[in-house]
């Protein structure tokens, strides 16, 4: 078994090398940085495609289990081929493009969507050496910057098919999508100033040495972990705040007029982009494809391979977890959406910052000026030493939390309130007071705002 | 000649995009069209970064360029009323053709005077380094050819350049507040209250 798996994944990239090149004598460049990570390029594709359609079927199965109906049953056992079944009925339905669109830009659209939400599967550390398709530097900015320019398909989608709801629906997502994206690259920061690295392998490694038995940064960066999550949510349209195509209340948002394979393309994306945001939630609070325990697996290849299933188990907890809060929350409104995004999880992520800055500079060595020096370097590296993980640990959930929280409920004191009761009681009460104000006036001036 | 190789081909073919692209947004009539060229522009511009081994710069330019900045302009030309261009009762090209034609033409003598000497200046390297730097960076395997160019844009920026850094984020803050204080006028302050 392990001799025909060294073969397929050592040995075989070779032939096909020999037979691309011509070339008799070994040539690493060409192994390394076309052939065997073209074939990884396929597996990962592959894999995500299927587990895309098979993220749509997950979610009418878990949202029939949270209604307690039975979801789909028809299409083979269980009805574990309906996603295919959807899949061919979408291929097979006509195309249309509105001859009103732009027609270039109509088509253009669900493309630039889907590539950049699938460009970045590049560089997701999916497990341990070979697993990891491209390590690059900027792995994680690389990320961010691809996964931005996703907002332009929405965009465009909506502006190019000439129709006032799906223009609406493109500037609403849009809206949305930019502001979300400002909190999520915030929330990472926090965990970046431990590890030093943007390079999503490096950040795994990193956890292994610095955080408790290499269970990951979420131990230290608690706060980063909520404004993340809450980010990502709004950051990929997901219930609650899947405002851009609210079902029950629009006409489908900016991918109205698309229909068939093209508007699957949308789809599609949406869920990869899921996939992504899971994938980098788990490689930078999570510790990535390690767990405590991994180490002890001494056979390199059972050890990649387990690493590979542990990234996997880890992303479908996170996924579960999104489909249980679309399906048990209700969705947010437009102005709360928006508030939420710019005044808590901005300033949260700010004070994230800041407060991890300052209590990073005083755990550093005494060497290097901190004050408690609860760190020592190795190998270049500033580790935590037993007190400086407790410390982490600490400042994370009983320091940061408590300041962030009076700090944002300061600031926001005057902003309207989230409770639909509590804000029409205080339109009410605005009310009264102007009215008692104008009664003492005298009773001779009549309100004159009575349509109000 | 200082390319050589994949780079040279690279290099030729991401210029030529990028002028190609960036002539195309002058003529474009849809306004939503010549934005597109301008992000293919800016893209282009992004991958020429990452042949110079600015992998960070590269990045940061994605992010607030295409993400950020164009999708803010798109917003922004989208709900512009621009039927008289699109349907070509707008000359594109007034008067100006010639001037145009003239002063491209002295900007790029001129580039061309304050370039040579510094292309004499240089040494064509040898075709042996080159190949030795490849075999190199490739057996260094996928953890080893990490370049540390994010950190000397750290350093360069927060160590070196504090002072201008600071003052250019106040400035941007100064102008964001003023936007805000713009935007909102004093019938909405007086409906806050």
């Amino acid at each position: 078994m392990q001799a025909l798996l060294t073969t397929l994944l050592f040995v075989a990239p070779g032939w096909v090398r020999d037979w691309i090149t011509h070339e008799k004598q070994p040539n690493v460049f060409w192994s390394e940085y076309i052939v065997w990570p073209l074939i990884q390029i396929v597996i990962v594709v592959i894999v995500v495609l299927t587990l895309v359609a098979y993220l749509t079927y997950l979610e009418r199965k878990v949202s029939a289990l949270i209604q307690a109906r039975l979801g789909p049953m028809r299409v083979g056992p269980w009805g574990l081929l309906q996603p295919l079944a959807d899949g061919i009925k979408l291929l097979i339905k006509e195309d249309i493009v509105p001859i009103k669109a732009d027609r270039a830009v109509f088509l253009v659209a669900p493309i630039i969507s889907l590539v950049a939400a699938m460009v970045v599967l590049a560089v997701i550390p999916w497990g341990a050496a070979w697993a990891t398709i491209a390590n690059v530097n900027i792995g994680l900015l690389f990320i961010l910057a691809v996964s931005s320019v996703g907002v332009l398909g929405l965009v465009l989608a909506g502006w190019s098919s000439n129709s006032k709801y799906s223009l609406l629906g493109a500037l609403r997502s849009s809206a949305q999508m930019v502001s979300y994206e400002i909190g999520m690259g915030l929330s990472i920061i926090g965990a970046l100033m431990f590890a030093r690295t943007l390079s999503m392998s490096g950040i795994i490694d990193a956890q292994q040495t610095d955080s408790l038995w290499g269970l990951g940064y979420f131990l230290y960066q608690p706060l980063g972990v909520l404004v993340y999550l809450t980010s990502a949510l709004g950051e990929t349209n997901r219930a609650p705040f899947d405002l851009p195509e609210a079902e029950s209340e629009l006409v489908a948002g900016y991918h109205t007029e698309y229909s068939g394979f093209r508007w699957a393309l949308f789809f599609m994306a949406e869920y990869s982009s899921m996939i992504v945001t899971a994938a980098v939630a788990v490689t930078v609070f999570f510790g990535g494809w390690y767990f405590p325990g991994l180490g002890l697996v001494k056979n390199p290849t059972l050890f990649v391979l387990l690493s590979i299933v542990i990234f996997g188990a880890k992303i479908a907890v996170l996924l579960y977890a999104y489909m249980w809060f679309r399906w048990t929350w209700p969705r947010y409104r437009y102005d709360q959406l928006m508030e939420l995004g710019w005044k808590w999880m901005i300033p949260a992520g700010l004070a994230n910052i800041v407060l991890t800055g300052v209590f990073y500079v005083l755990a550093l060595p005494k060497a290097q000026g901190g004050l408690l020096g609860f760190m020592h370097e190795e190998k270049g590296r500033l580790i935590p030493t037993k007190l400086g993980i407790l410390y982490f640990i600490v400042t994370g959930f009983v320091v940061t939390i408590p300041i962030v929280w009076g700090l944002l409920t300061t600031i926001n004191r005057r902003s309207r309130d989230f409770n639909l009761h509590e804000q029409r009681q205080l339109q009410v009460n605005l009310r009264r007071e102007r009215l008692e104000k104008m009664l003492q006036q005298g009773a001779g001036t009549q309100p004159a705002e009575g349509g109000q | 000649m200082q390319l050589h190789g994949w780079e040279a081909a690279l290099f030729y073919v991401l210029a030529i995009m990028t002028l190609f692209m960036a002539v195309f947004v002058v003529t474009a009539r849809v306004a939503v069209h010549s934005a597109l060229f301008l992000i293919s522009t800016l893209v282009n511009v992004a991958l020429l970064f990452i042949l110079l081994r600015a992998e960070f710069v590269a990045g940061v330019q994605i992010l607030v360029y295409v993400g950020g900045v164009m999708v803010l302009f798109l917003f922004v030309i989208m709900l512009v009323q621009t039927r008289a261009e699109e349907e070509s009762r707008v000359r594109l090209y007034t008067g100006q053709t010639w001037p145009a034609v003239i002063i491209a033409l002295l900007l790029a003598g001129s580039f061309y005077f304050a370039m040579s000497p510094a292309q004499a200046a240089f040494r064509p390297p040898d075709a042996t380094t080159a190949i030795a730097e490849t075999a190199e960076r490739a057996s260094a395997g996928a953890g080893l050819n990490i370049s540390k160019d994010t950190q000397e844009v750290g350093e360069q920026l927060y160590r070196q350049a504090a002072l201008p850094f600071e003052i250019a984020s106040l400035l941007l803050l100064v102008a964001m507040v003023g936007a805000v204080l713009l935007a909102r006028g004093t019938k909405q302050e007086k409906y806050y209250e």
